[in-house]
C-alpha cells in the first residue's frame, strides 16, 4: 500500500514501526493534533522522531507486579508494596521470593535441606521477553540505550548486572520457574497456573486474563516493581498515525483524536482493564480515576490507584521505541544472545560482550 | 525401437485431436502453475538483488544481500544448520517409526482399523494447537515428562528451554506427526507380492531375513517416495518456531523458513528474505537431487526399466 501510495489517512500499527517508517517520511507531524485547549495524553506517550511527534498510543500500558494474596497470607509474608515510595529493592524482593517458594517438603530456599529439584511453588517470575528487560537495565542506572537513544547502553555493566540478576533468581536464588522469555503468555504460566507467588508483566493483563482468573478464584493483587538503583517503570501501547500521503491530515489528526477518546474504548477495552486511559485528567482528577477503577474488574480501589495512577504518572518512561529505530532488529538479536544464559550455559556478560558488534549493527539498522 | 518412434511422430488425425484436448485441458493447469508458480518464484529471485524495505520503491544492490547472508548475518549459518540437523533427525525418525507402525498394522491384530485411526489422528490435527499441547508435556518446571523424571529420580530436562534438547524435542513431535507416511506405507505393504513371502519361507528365510530379502526390496519405491515428501516437508519446518520457541533458545530453532518470515513480514527486509528464500530453495534442490542420484542403486522396480 505504501509503494502504490495507497495508504489510508490513519492507521494503528506496531510500536516498533513508528520510528522506521517516520525515517522513511511516511508520517505526518502531528505534534499540534492537540490544541492548548484540548485534554492532552501523557507526555510518555508520544512517539517522537526528530523532535516531532509523529504517534500517540492508543493505550497506555505500565509493566507492574501482580501477585496471590493466598500464597502471601499462607507464608506470613507482607504483601509487595502498592505505593511507590514504600516500594521494595531488589534484595527484599528476593528475599521476599524465598520466604513464598516451596519445595514438595514445605522447605524454603533458606532451610538446609531445601530440595531445588522437586520445588512446588515458586517465588515469582519475573517476565524476560526482551523488550520487558529493559526496565530492569533502566531501574539498575543502565538502559539498552543511551538517555537520547542515539547510542547502545547495553554493554554498560549495570545493564549486564541487571539482566544476570534476573536469570539469577532461576539460577542462583531457586525462586524463580526456568522461563526462556519466548512466548507472551508468562502470567498464565506463572500467577493463574497456581505455580508462583509474583509475576512481572503489562497492565493490560488485568483485563485479558486475570479478570477471568479472579472470577475461577484467584485472589491477586497489584504492586509497583522492585528496583535495583532507581524506581521505574516502562509504558508502550499501540501507537496511532496519520500518514502522510493523506490529502486531508487536518481531518485525519481531528479524526484520531476523537478515535482515541476514552468514552470510544470504554465498554471492551478501558473498563474491562485491558488499556489503561492515555489522558492525563484520569490520572490527575480523582474523580476520573475513580470512574475508572471503581470497577470490579481492577483489585481493590486504593491499591489500585497507587500502581495503575500515581505510580504510572510518576515513575513512567516511555519504552525505547517511541524514540529509537530498528529496536525490532535490535530486540530480535538481543532475545537470541541470551538465549543461553536462562539455562546457565554463559552468562550475561559473556553473551552481550561477545555480541555487542552484531547489536551496534542492529541498532545502527544495518540489518 | 527407431521405427517405432518414427510411427509416432506422424500421428493419425484422430491422435491429432486427441493431443489437442490433451493440451487443451492441460492449460488451467498450466496457467496456476505458470503464475502461481514460476513467475513469483522469478519474481523472488529478481527481488532478491534488490533492497527493499516496502515502504518505499526497491533500490538495486546487485550481490550485496547475498554477500550479507554469507558474511554478516548472525542467525543464517546457525539456521542452515539447525535446519539439516532438525531435518535428518526428523526424516530418520519418522521413516523408521512409520514403517514398524505400518508393518504391525499390516498384522491381523484385533481392533486393527481403529489402531490405523489413533497413528494417523495426529496427521490431521491443527499443528499450533499439536506443538502447545506437547510444549505442556515438555515444559520445564511443572510438565508431564519432568514429572515422570523427577518421579523416578532423574533431574528436570530443559527440554524446549536448552538450546542442546530443543531440536531432539522438536523432532520427536515431527515422528508422531507422521501419520501420512503410515498410510502410505500400509498401502505399500499390502502390495508386496505374497507369492516372494512364500518362496522365501519355502527356501527357509526366518521373518527378520524375509524383512530383509523381501520386503524391503519391494518397498524401495515407496520409501524412496516418502524420504523425498518427509525430507521436503521437514526443511520446511516452521511451525513450532512461530508457536513455542520464536527461533530460540539463542539460535536453536532458527529453521530457514522462519527466519525468511521474520525478516519478511517482522523487519520488513522484503529483498533480503527473497535471497534467503532462494538459497533455500537451492539446499532443498540439492539434497533432493542426491537422493534421486543415491536412488538408481537401492531401488528395485518390479516393472524393471524401461
Amino acid at each position: 500500500m505504501a509503494t502504490a501510495k495507497e495508504l489510508p489517512d490513519t492507521a494503528i500499527m506496531s510500536e516498533a514501526g513508528v520510528i522506521q517508517w517516520a525515517e522513511q517520511g511516511m508520517l505526518y507531524d502531528i505534534s499540534e493534533m492537540y490544541g492548548p485547549e484540548d485534554p492532552k495524553p501523557l507526555d510518555s506517550l508520544a512517539f517522537k522522531y526528530a523532535d516531532k511527534t509523529v504517534a500517540y498510543s492508543a493505550a497506555n500500558e505500565i509493566l507492574l507486579m501482580y501477585y496471590n494474596k493466598d500464597m502471601f497470607d499462607a507464608a506470613g509474608v507482607a504483601y509487595p508494596p502498592a505505593v511507590a515510595e514504600e516500594a521494595w529493592t531488589w534484595d527484599e524482593f528476593v528475599e521476599a521470593s524465598k520466604k513464598l517458594t516451596l519445595d514438595k517438603n514445605g522447605k524454603t530456599p533458606n532451610d538446609a535441606d531445601f530440595d531445588k529439584n522437586n520445588i512446588t511453588q515458586y517465588g515469582c517470575m519475573v517476565e524476560n521477553l526482551t523488550w520487558q528487560l529493559e526496565v530492569w537495565a533502566l531501574s539498575n542506572g543502565g538502559g539498552f540505550y543511551s538517555e537520547d537513544g542515539s547510542s547502545l547502553a547495553i554493554g554498560e555493566a549495570s545493564s549486564i548486572e541487571a539482566i544476570q540478576r534476573v536469570a539469577d533468581l532461576y539460577l542462583k536464588d531457586n525462586v524463580a520457574p526456568l522461563s526462556s522469555g519466548l512466548t507472551d503468555d508468562g502470567v498464565q504460566r506463572s500467577l493463574i497456573a497456581g505455580t508462583t507467588a509474583m509475576t512481572t508483566n503489562g497492565a493490560w493483563n488485568i483485563g485479558t486474563s486475570l479478570a477471568s482468573a479472579r472470577e475461577e478464584g484467584l485472589n491477586y493483587g497489584v504492586a509497583v516493581l522492585p528496583y535495583m538503583e532507581e524506581k521505574v517503570t516502562i509504558c508502550t501501547g499501540g501507537p496511532n498515525v496519520v500518514f502522510n500521503q493523506t490529502e486531508h491530515p487536518e481531518e485525519a489528526m481531528e479524526w484520531l483524536k476523537w478515535y482515541a477518546r476514552e468514552e470510544n474504548n470504554w465498554e471492551n477495552l478501558i473498563s474491562t482493564g485491558i488499556w489503561m486511559p492515555t489522558l492525563d485528567s484520569y490520572y490527575t482528577d480523582e474523580e476520573m480515576t475513580k470512574k475508572w477503577l471503581e470497577n470490579p474488574n481492577f483489585p481493590e480501589y486504593e491499591e489500585a490507584k497507587s500502581v495503575l495512577v500515581d505510580y504510572a504518572k510518576d515513575y513512567t518512561q516511555s519504552t525505547a521505541w517511541y524514540y529509537v529505530n530498528n529496536t525490532n532488529d535490535f530486540n530480535e538479536l538481543l532475545g537470541s544472545v541470551l538465549g543461553d544464559v536462562w539455562t546457565g550455559k554463559i552468562t550475561v556478560e559473556q553473551a552481550i560482550t561477545d555480541n555487542l558488534p552484531a547489536l551496534e549493527d542492529a541498532f545502527a539498522g544495518n540489518f | 525401437m527407431m521405427k517405432q518412434r518414427q510411427k509416432e511422430h506422424k500421428l493419425s488425425t484422430a491422435a491429432k485431436r486427441e493431443a489437442r484436448t490433451a493440451y487443451l485441458c492441460l492449460t488451467p493447469a498450466l496457467c496456476g502453475l505458470t503464475f502461481i508458480t514460476y513467475l513469483p518464484l522469478l519474481a523472488v529471485l529478481v527481488l532478491s538483488f534488490f533492497r527493499w524495505k516496502g515502504l518505499t520503491a526497491p533500490t538495486f544492490n546487485g550481490f550485496d544481500n547475498y554477500i550479507r547472508l554469507f558474511t554478516t548475518d548472525p542467525y543464517f549459518k546457525d539456521s542452515v544448520k539447525v535446519t539439516i540437523y532438525f531435518s535428518i533427525l526428523a526424516v530418520a525418525g519418522s521413516m523408521i517409526y512409520s514403517l514398524v507402525v505400518a508393518m504391525l498394522l499390516n498384522r491381523k491384530i484385533p481392533a486393527r482399523g481403529f489402531f490405523r485411526v489413533v497413528f494417523y489422528m495426529p496427521y490431521i490435527l491443527p499443528a499450533a494447537a499439536v506443538y502447545i499441547g506437547w510444549s505442556w508435556l515438555y515444559e520445564a518446571n511443572f510438565g508431564l515428562f519432568n514429572y515422570i523424571l523427577k518421579s523416578i529420580g532423574i533431574n528436570s530436562i530443559m527440554f524446549l528451554n536448552d538450546s542442546d534438547y530443543i531440536v531432539p524435542s522438536l523432532a520427536l513431535i515431527a515422528v508422531w506427526l507422521s501419520g501420512n507416511l503410515i498410510v502410505i506405507f500400509l498401502a505399500g505393504l499390502q502390495n508386496v507380492p505374497r507369492i516372494y513371502h512364500e518362496a522365501a519361507e519355502i527356501d527357509g528365510a526366518n521373518s527378520f531375513q524375509r524383512f530383509i530379502h523381501v520386503t524391503l526390496p519391494s518397498m524401495s519405491p515407496i520409501i524412496f517416495y516418502n524420504l523425498i515428501m518427509s525430507l521436503i516437508t521437514n526443511m520446511q519446518i516452521v511451525v513450532p518456531a512461530l508457536a513455542l520457541t520464536s527461533g530460540g533458545p539463542g539460535n536453536s530453532s532458527m529453521f530457514m523458513t522462519y527466519l525468511m518470515y521474520r525478516y519478511a513480514f517482522r523487519s520488513n527486509q522484503i529483498g533480503y528474505a527473497c535471497a534467503i528464500s532462494f538459497v533455500f530453495f537451492f539446499l532443498i534442490a540439492i539434497f533432493t537431487l542426491i537422493l534421486f542420484a543415491t536412488s538408481r542403486g537401492w531401488i528395485f522396480y518390479e516393472g524393471g526399466d524401461d
